[in-house]
């Protein structure tokens, strides 16, 4: 309703002065739109959507793009049809929308310009607020008994986290193998020969992202930079890790490895 | 309906969200120890993934309404309602289903629904409900928490203060003690003087409803325009939304949010304060109150799902619109208060 309450001019170079910018500002919108489903589409192809969100969902982007080409194309080919014209934005029915200015049109394109600008990189080290050692703490269920049936060299650093959940005598892991991947991190109270292979679970969006983290156990540990995705092999071991009785993985070997395309574990 | 006091105002509360949350990233970035250019890397991230998982719904919901715009008329609306007033006031809660639209689009469905004769009652359960209990909603809230506790609190907390909210404006209120002169002049004269909706059904001056339905090609065409527009005009509630969303995960330390997020009573608190200024669409809202899970009661996130969606700066100036300043101050307050009681009592008495 507000879009369509135009002041009535009396002069007809205010009425086209009105009608130019209007113009120029349905052109912004529709290069938003299509910029926007371009965006999508360059996301779902190049992989960097599972950067953002649970690639469970993934067909949603799918549909994004699909409507953001359709809005835009149909808002394109609307301003083609009425070059010259005074096509109006005419009233729609009864609904409200407050006049369209520029700042609104530029916060809409914030996306566009933040995920034109910035490298698209996912949650690393840099990122973790707290990281836990124990997955309930990370909205994870662990109701599931099944954990205990994935072989120990088959785990992730959430399935052992479960398995530790689970576990009332870290004593009963002693010697199992591990095999896991995750990202480098650690804090200045670790011992020195000791950093957590870390990962982020995400359920929805990187908006519920939670860092979770096995203890490792690593002569080497001071020559492993902050944030590296490693492969790391050894064994569990009964121990402490900053105070607390949990059990360690005594590694073999520390591999440092390129990001895995998918960085993120879904609970 | 006054055109520039709503805009004013919303230029004014987004001009000073988004100088807050500039001052707060600004600040963050020069007191913490962090590499600047990672900080914005993680802000930007975790702003995208809000994003992403949100747009495709925004989109969603922005087709509905307009389709809904172009296509349905309030006669269909009300030839649905049920005659029983109390019946009525409950199916009110369900309408939203049939009809998806979202905090921005029930109120101007709404007063027209009353110009068709539509009881009091139905039509305030009908506002509060039906931005929550419509399918889009449905979908978005399964998407960002499953199926559980969350997603049927959600539902059933909002259908419960809707209905109670409706039914004291069923014993309590005609219609002159609620709408505007403006809308009242709209309504049947025999409604007003208190008549029973089912005598005046017949004597209602036909305004617009009665207009023929569009032909499918020009109903596309607008439903096509106004989701345009209203994917613009929701879209900057949600970027500048999940912006600070985003910048309070960055740049705020997680002890600090958890300090302000754990308090049973002030967590609520703040949750609903920020669903109100927020003012983010209800069909997105989840994915914006993922960001406070991890440090925010539980209570407080339902209020967040369940309080924003009824009242916020944006449906709060549609309602002066409407009704009454003295209903307008009703129709927070007290979802405001429910919302607030349900959300300390999940706090004390549930673990989810």
């Amino acid at each position: 309703m507000v879009a369509a309450a135009k002041p009535i001019h009396d002069h007809e170079h205010d009425h086209e002065h009105d009608h130019a910018r209007e113009r120029r500002m349905a052109w912004a919108k529709t290069a938003i739109l299509i910029g926007l489903g371009l965006y999508f589409a360059y996301n779902i192809i190049s992989g960097n959507l599972s950067n953002y969100i649970n690639l469970r969902f993934g067909w949603l982007s799918y549909v994004a793009a699909a409507l953001f080409f359709l809005l835009g194309g149909f808002s394109a080919y609307t301003l083609l049809r009425s070059r010259g014209e005074h096509a109006h934005d005419h009233e729609h029915g009864d609904h409200l929308h407050s006049a369209p200015s520029w700042g609104m049109i530029a916060v809409v394109a914030a996306p566009l310009v933040l995920g034109t600008l910035v490298p698209s990189r996912p949650l690393g080290a840099e990122a973790v607020g707290g990281i836990a050692l124990n997955a309930a703490a990370s909205q994870v269920s662990t109701g599931s008994v099944t954990m205990f049936t994935i072989n120990p060299e088959n785990r992730n650093v959430l399935d052992w986290l479960r398995v530790f959940n689970q576990t009332d005598d870290y004593g009963t892991l002693n010697n199992q193998p591990v095999d896991i991947i995750g990202f480098v991190y650690r804090e200045p109270d670790f011992g020195a020969d000791q950093f957590m292979t870390a990962r982020f679970t995400i359920s929805c969006c990187v908006a519920d992202a939670n860092a979770i983290g096995l203890p490792v156990v690593w002569a080497d540990t001071a020559s492993l930079p902050q944030g590296e995705w490693v492969h790391v092999r050894g064994t569990m071991q009964e121990g402490e890790f900053r105070g607390e009785p949990t059990a360690l993985v005594h590694a073999n070997s520390v591999e440092i490895i390129e990001a895995p395309q998918n960085p993120y574990l879904y609970p | 309906m006054t055109a520039e006091t709503p805009s004013v105002f919303r230029r004014f509360a987004l001009l000073a969200l988004i100088l807050l949350l500039a001052a707060a990233a600004i600040l963050a970035v020069l007191t913490s120890s962090r590499d600047p250019a990672a900080l914005l890397n993680i802000f930007t991230t975790r702003f995208l993934g809000i994003f992403l998982e949100a747009a495709p719904f925004l989109l969603l919901g922005a087709l509905a309404s307009g389709l809904i715009d172009a296509f349905i008329r309030p006669d269909d609306i009300a030839r649905l309602t049920p005659r029983n007033p109390a019946l009525a006031t409950v199916a009110g809660a369900f309408m939203g289903f049939i009809f998806p639209v979202c905090e921005c689009g029930v109120v101007p469905v709404v007063r027209r629904l009353y110009t068709k004769g539509l009881p009091i009652s139905v039509g305030v359960t009908f506002l509060l409900a039906a931005p929550v209990i419509n399918p889009v909603v449905l979908v978005s809230t399964y998407v960002a928490y499953g199926f559980g506790p969350v997603l049927i609190g959600r539902f059933v907390i909002t259908i419960i203060v809707a209905v109670i909210i409706g039914l004291i404006f069923a014993i309590a209120a005609r219609p002159r003690d609620v709408l505007r002169p403006a809308t009242l002049e709209m309504l049947p004269q025999l409604l007003v003087a208190g008549g029973s909706p089912e005598a005046t059904e017949a004597d209602i001056i036909p305004v617009y409803e009665h207009a023929p339905r569009k032909p499918l090609g020009a109903g596309l065409r607008d439903a096509l325009g106004t989701a345009t527009n209203d994917f613009f005009d929701m879209g900057r509630y949600l970027i500048i939304g999940s912006m600070l969303a985003a910048a309070m995960q960055t740049f705020v330390p997680q002890e600090a949010l958890t300090a302000l997020g754990s308090g049973p009573v002030t967590s609520v608190l703040v949750m609903q304060v920020l669903a109100f200024l927020l003012s983010v669409c209800s069909t997105v809202d989840a994915f914006l109150s993922l960001a406070f899970v991890n440090t925010f009661t539980p209570g407080s996130i339902m209020a967040f799902l369940t309080f924003g969606p009824m009242v916020d700066i944006k449906s709060m100036l549609m309602f002066a619109g409407v009704f009454k300043p003295r209903v307008v101050a009703y129709l927070i307050i007290l979802p405001f208060l429910l919302t607030l009681l349900i959300g300390i009592w999940i706090n004390l008495n549930v673990s989810l």
